[in-house]
């Protein structure tokens, strides 16, 4: 169901990694409750092409390098003003025993995971400190509270996510920003054919096999992702700060 | 037809609230309340720890205006006493009233809603219950209660379509409110330095309650102003 939310038409929101699955889904969802969006992805195809169906802007960049996080945020702000709404969506995953971890991915998924998040928490937080007003979610993992065999270098990626909003929480609160998580369960995205090629199964094995651990009985879709950050993100929102919310049909509780 | 919603302990604070945020999305809002709740639409003089009590009470919204929709437990009570003059009469009180009073309206919600295969419930359990209270250990304990039974109940009707989740609130600015917690010191503690208000309650409620629009099941949020990170 699609509400509109206050506190959100007319702000400037950027969603990174936004080219596909959750992120796509949030940048839809902000769009049609009335923001300015800016669409970040790593890929400028994907990235042009969402822009273009929400009427949002793109802006491609890898969030894990810091001076181009630091340029494509000052490239939306000249194209549509400054970022006042900001989700931190963009992840790298690769599945692999822990004991067998090719270093360069274990590096790539924490530069890109762990610091990108805090390069685009930092810079979009500067200035919504200049601007008076700001909300960031950043979309962690359930399995970053879990953990998960064969996803060690995500999963460390993603509970360092939590630990990183809790103190940016702490460290921005008193200077008008709201930091808050959210935790998704495992979701349909494009990543769930990766897990099922990791895993030697078909998509459907996949799918029958990550739902029978989910009481609602199905997994998560992007747009129920979407709809708990515009929640975070709107006006009635503002005493949630510091959290992880859960969003999994009931996996973990 | 409208939707119809219960809410326990609507005739003040969070509860009044609540009544106010479904009213105004379109639910017909009736409160059970130990005295009369001016924002319902209907209101009914109950006890929640009466279990037949609420139950009549449920017959009767049933009977007279339609199937429950939604429920939202709001009943409860804060009071500080230190843990060591904590007697049996002040903790089987908060036993009654936060446990069996949650226990008594979830049940009666879902002895109507499973068979249905729908409806959507919001307890109320409390940042204390997070985080402990050291003047109030009957009420934390009870809190954290109602937070493991709404984990157990919402993992219990999820697959029958029913939908449980809890709001934990932080300090909320209501009658039930004491001194302390309006302490400019206290107030600074918290990294919003301000009270939660009612209305942010109201529409996490509002927002949980939705089953149609995300996949909640279970869980315990806490819009808390930073007192619990």
């Amino acid at each position: 169901m699609t509400r509109t939310l206050t506190g959100i038409a007319g702000r400037v929101a950027m969603v990174t990694g936004a080219g596909q699955g959750i992120g796509r889904a949030i940048a839809e969802r902000l769009a049609a409750e009335g923001a300015r969006v800016v669409v970040n992805d790593l890929n400028p195809d994907t990235a042009t092409e969402v822009a273009a169906a929400i009427g949002g802007i793109a802006v491609p960049f890898d969030c894990a390098d810091r001076a181009g996080v630091q340029r494509g945020v000052r490239i939306a702000a000249e194209q549509v003003g400054p970022i006042e709404l900001c989700v931190v969506n963009h992840a790298y995953m690769k599945m692999a025993p822990f004991v067998d971890e090719d270093p360069a991915d274990w590096q790539r998924t924490i530069d890109v995971n762990l610091k990108g998040a805090l390069w685009v928490l930092q810079t979009t937080a500067r200035s919504m400190i200049a601007g008076g007003y700001g909300r960031i979610v950043c979309i962690t993992s359930e399995w970053g509270i879990t953990g998960w065999p064969q996803a060690g270098a995500y999963a460390t990626s993603k509970g360092g996510i939590i630990s990183l909003v809790r103190s940016a929480a702490r460290a921005l609160g008193p200077r008008g920003v709201i930091v808050n998580a959210i935790a998704p369960g495992v979701t349909i995205t494009p990543q769930l054919q990766v897990d099922a090629d990791a895993a030697g199964i078909s998509y459907d094995e996949m799918v029958a096999v990550y739902s029978r651990d989910v009481p609602l009985g199905r997994l998560g879709q992007p747009a129920d992702i979407a709809a708990v950050a515009a929640y975070l993100l709107s006006e009635p929102a503002g005493a949630l700060v510091g959290q992880v919310i859960s969003a999994n049909g009931g996996s973990l509780t | 037809m409208g939707r119809i919603a219960i809410i326990t302990g609507a005739a003040s604070g969070i509860g009044a609230a609540c009544a106010q945020v479904l009213t105004g999305t379109g639910f017909t809002v009736v409160g059970l309340d130990l005295r009369q709740a001016g924002a319902c639409a209907r209101s009914m003089v109950v006890d929640v720890s009466d279990a037949q009590a609420v139950d009549a009470a449920f017959a009767a919204v049933e009977r007279e205006l339609g199937p429950i929709d939604a429920v939202v437990t709001a009943a409860g009570y804060y009071e500080r006493i230190d843990i060591l003059d904590l007697d049996e009469a002040a903790v089987d009180r908060m036993v009654a009233v936060v446990i069996d009073g949650t226990a008594n309206a979830c049940r009666s919600a879902l002895r109507r809603m499973l068979s249905r295969g729908r409806g959507s419930i919001c307890t109320i359990g409390s940042e204390l219950g997070l985080c402990g209270d050291a003047d109030a250990a009957h009420y934390a304990a009870c809190k954290g209660a109602v937070h493991a039974m709404t984990k157990t109940i919402a993992r219990e009707a999820a697959p029958m379509g029913v939908r449980v989740n809890c709001v934990a609130p932080g300090p909320t600015d209501t009658p039930l409110m004491t001194a302390e917690m309006r302490d400019p010191s206290y107030i600074a503690s918290l990294i919003l330095q301000r009270l939660v208000e009612p209305r942010e309650i109201a529409a996490m409620v509002g927002f949980v309650l939705d089953a149609d629009d995300h996949n909640l099941v279970g869980q315990i949020i806490s819009p808390n102003a930073g007192a619990v990170v």
